[in-house]
């Protein structure tokens, strides 16, 4: 087993809000520089432009993890992990149908481009990536584990699209073992307004939508490899697994 | 003084609560918002809350700030869980078809007579 620095919320090109400077090599050539070996994409509600940086990040010797921040019902971002690239398609094409229908402007939001491994341009998402699909948390969760995807509420400290923002507290059910927070929060701090929240494993990520933002927040992860049930081994410290923020 | 009763007529509002009686909650305001962690800072003893939000939290909160009764706008009904969740608390949870801002309007003009 060895350490991993983990940067496990990142966007593309495909996110509205993600600059265009995002494309594979640029990314993945910013993240090994800044030390960062395990990363994840993570784009609002889709999972098309996993196959591009994957491959990318292969042949870079990063390692990838295939990832979605799903918006609820309840406009709770959630990050949705998977070990397997096929049952994480299949949670994408699902999830897609589950959205509502708004067009994307890309005047107001930008453009959400899909691409290839080399750039190329694959087609530009139509559909209103910043939007809610019609789950709500519960059933995105329940989904979600029918795909084998591991569940992680995003930047839970976040005053917006977090799931304390949206439902107050952390609620019963469903359990959720690892939480996502901001590249900057004071977690003791945090924690000592929160102190429900202690003994919960934490996952500090950049939710880079540009450059700049990489290397803003980050994990360390003892593991044997960048995998998905490593990391939630490793939020659980099993089998001497450590997750540190 | 109005009662959630007088309310629900107004809207055609329904009570999903039926061991709570309408008559018998006063309404002394009313609070608007689908973000429960601004709810509880901000919603207070005997105002109706009005929102689309029907997580079993909602309950919770609504037990926190006092809030008597709920009201789902848009024609939203909650699982069958919050609703028994809600009648343990004591919080009377009802739908009407109409949306959040005509909710309020019609609230805000019965309590102004």
């Amino acid at each position: 087993m060895r350490w991993f620095t983990a940067d496990l919320h990142i966007h593309t090109v495909l996110s509205p809000c993600g600059g265009l400077e995002m494309a594979p090599k640029a990314l993945i050539g910013c993240l090994k520089s800044l030390g960062i070996d395990w990363m994840a994409i993570t784009d609002h509600n889709t999972l098309a432009n996993c196959p591009a940086y994957a491959a990318v990040a292969a042949r870079e010797g990063v390692g990838f993890t295939w990832g979605v921040e799903v918006q609820t019902a309840e406009e709770i971002h959630l990050l949705v992990y998977f070990d397997q690239p096929d049952k994480a398609q299949a949670f994408g094409a699902e999830l897609y149908e589950s959205l509502l229908p708004l067009p994307n402007d890309p005047d107001f939001f930008g453009d959400q481009v899909i691409i290839d491994e080399n750039e190329n341009i694959l087609g530009m998402e139509q559909r209103a990536l910043i939007n809610s699909s019609l789950w709500d948390l519960n059933t995105s969760v329940a989904k979600a584990m029918e795909y084998g995807g591991y569940c992680v509420p995003a930047h839970i400290d976040a005053e917006v699209n977090s799931i304390m923002s949206q439902l107050g507290f952390l609620p019963a059910e469903p359990v959720f073992p690892l939480l996502g927070i901001s590249a900057g929060l004071n977690l003791e701090q945090y924690l000592s307004k929160h102190p429900e929240l202690r003994g919960k494993a934490f996952l500090r990520c950049s939710d880079a939508h540009y450059l700049n933002d990489l290397g803003s927040g980050s994990s360390k992860v003892f593991a044997h490899e960048a995998r998905v049930s490593e990391l939630a081994k490793a939020a659980l410290h099993l089998e001497e697994r450590r997750l540190l923020v | 003084m109005i009662t959630l009763h007088d309310y629900l007529m107004e809207i055609e509002g329904t009570n999903h609560t039926p061991g709570l009686d309408p008559r018998e909650i006063v309404l002394k305001g009313g609070y608007v918002c689908d973000m429960l962690s601004d709810v509880m800072g901000s919603a207070r003893e005997g105002q109706a809350w009005i929102t689309i939000m029907k997580h079993l939290n909602t309950i919770a909160v609504a037990s926190m700030t006092g809030v008597p009764a709920i009201i789902l706008s848009k024609g939203n009904i909650p699982e069958q869980a919050v609703i028994d969740k809600a009648s343990e608390e004591g919080i009377c949870i009802c739908s009407s078809e109409m949306d959040s801002f005509s909710l309020a309007g019609v609230l805000y003009t019965l309590l102004q007579k």
